[in-house]
């Protein structure tokens, strides 16, 4: 490009800008600035001070959630009876390796090895096999856990009736 | 210590003061660099009101920001560099505002031809620079704005577009190229 058109095109641009400021009231632009600043300021204390009516209406709820919460755990039914060859939901005590689950199903009272697996998960869905109360301990490397059978509502149809396997849910 | 040093850190002082929460010190930060943000946002954006509405944003971003500010010695090029940001933003605003006006008057692009007689010289120039700065691309409007301030080096123009001084010059070539179409009655 020519210098002679560079130094028009900035030429150009000087002059506009010389005219476009000439206009500008300086007062007026402060003025302006210092009034949004202040309109941002108010709205930052607006917020601050909106948050922390949230954060203790937070922690009111989370209070309310855990007393209901507690109110239901302590009138939870305990010890239903658990049918042979239903899915149910236990809770563990023990949640290391094989644990071994205490039920009463159908049948009278009896036993189920659960394998928990190593890892500490919140849900898990087991084979449970139903093993005579009376019975030998069943022949694996992990000792088994003794385990309450906290709610054992049926939740889901069997597998079948002539088999002792049974599947369950376990909350932990 | 000569004058332009005590200067310095007085900015210093204050820019230190507004990160500790004082809007007073800051609302002197404004008196002191509107003259400078306002001489920039109109080379990006070629009319004062909307370089005006520019300005104010750009402070309020400045404002909201400070604290994260850490070379506290590099204020003007920080704000700058906000300001370049907010004439960005501003740029599609302006934009969106003209093309309203052409839909609502119904003229097409080139009907500043016809504008009305008794219609200013720097008017003209003013709509047909604005127009020029829209339609170019964000780098180079920010870069041929920049290199057109007195007092930064091209240093501080690659700093504050975050890039290279090569590319900043190079933005600014093909900046006047496309201007030296787009303005070509003007030269």
């Amino acid at each position: 490009m020519m210098k002679d058109e560079k130094e028009k095109i900035d030429l150009l641009f000087q002059q506009n800008a010389a005219e476009q400021l000439a206009g500008v009231d300086w007062d007026e632009l402060n003025t302006a600035i210092s009034s949004r600043l202040d309109e941002t300021e108010h709205s930052k204390t607006s917020v601050r001070k909106h948050a922390t009516i949230f954060r203790i209406a937070a922690g009111i709820a989370t209070a309310a959630i855990v007393l209901i919460a507690v109110i239901v755990g302590i009138n939870r039914p305990e010890g239903v009876k658990l049918q042979n060859g239903r899915r149910a939901v236990v809770k563990f005590i023990e949640t290391k390796g094989s644990a071994l689950v205490e039920i009463k199903h159908a049948g009278g009272k009896g036993k189920a090895v659960v394998d928990i697996g190593p890892s500490r998960i919140k849900l898990v869905k087991c084979d449970v096999r139903i093993i005579d109360f009376n019975g030998k301990r069943p022949k694996t490397d992990q000792r088994p856990s003794w385990i309450i059978v906290k709610r054992a509502e049926p939740l889901f149809a069997d597998n079948g009736a002539n088999t002792d396997m049974v599947d369950i849910m376990c909350l932990f | 210590m000569s004058d332009s040093q005590k200067a310095n850190d007085d900015i210093e002082r204050l820019v230190v003061a507004s990160q500790a929460g004082d809007k007073g010190a800051f609302d002197q930060l404004v008196r002191l660099y509107q003259r400078r943000a306002m001489q920039l946002a109109v080379r990006m954006l070629g009319d004062a009101s909307e370089a005006a509405e520019t300005v104010q944003n750009a402070f309020v971003r400045a404002y909201l920001n400070i604290g994260k500010l850490k070379q506290t010695k590099r204020f003007e090029i920080w704000l700058l560099r906000i300001v370049t940001n907010a004439a960005i933003s501003q740029r599609r605003i302006a934009k969106r505002r003209k093309e309203r006006i052409k839909i609502a008057n119904g003229r097409g692009e080139n009907d500043s031809a016809v504008s009305p007689v008794d219609k200013q010289i720097a008017e003209e120039l003013k709509d047909a620079i604005q127009q020029a700065m829209l339609k170019l691309p964000k780098n180079q409007a920010k870069a041929i704005s920049l290199f057109g301030l007195k007092g930064l080096s091209h240093k501080e123009v690659a700093e504050i577009m975050d890039c290279s001084v090569e590319a900043a010059r190079w933005y600014v070539f093909r900046a006047r190229q496309k201007l030296k179409v787009l303005l070509k009655e003007y030269l």
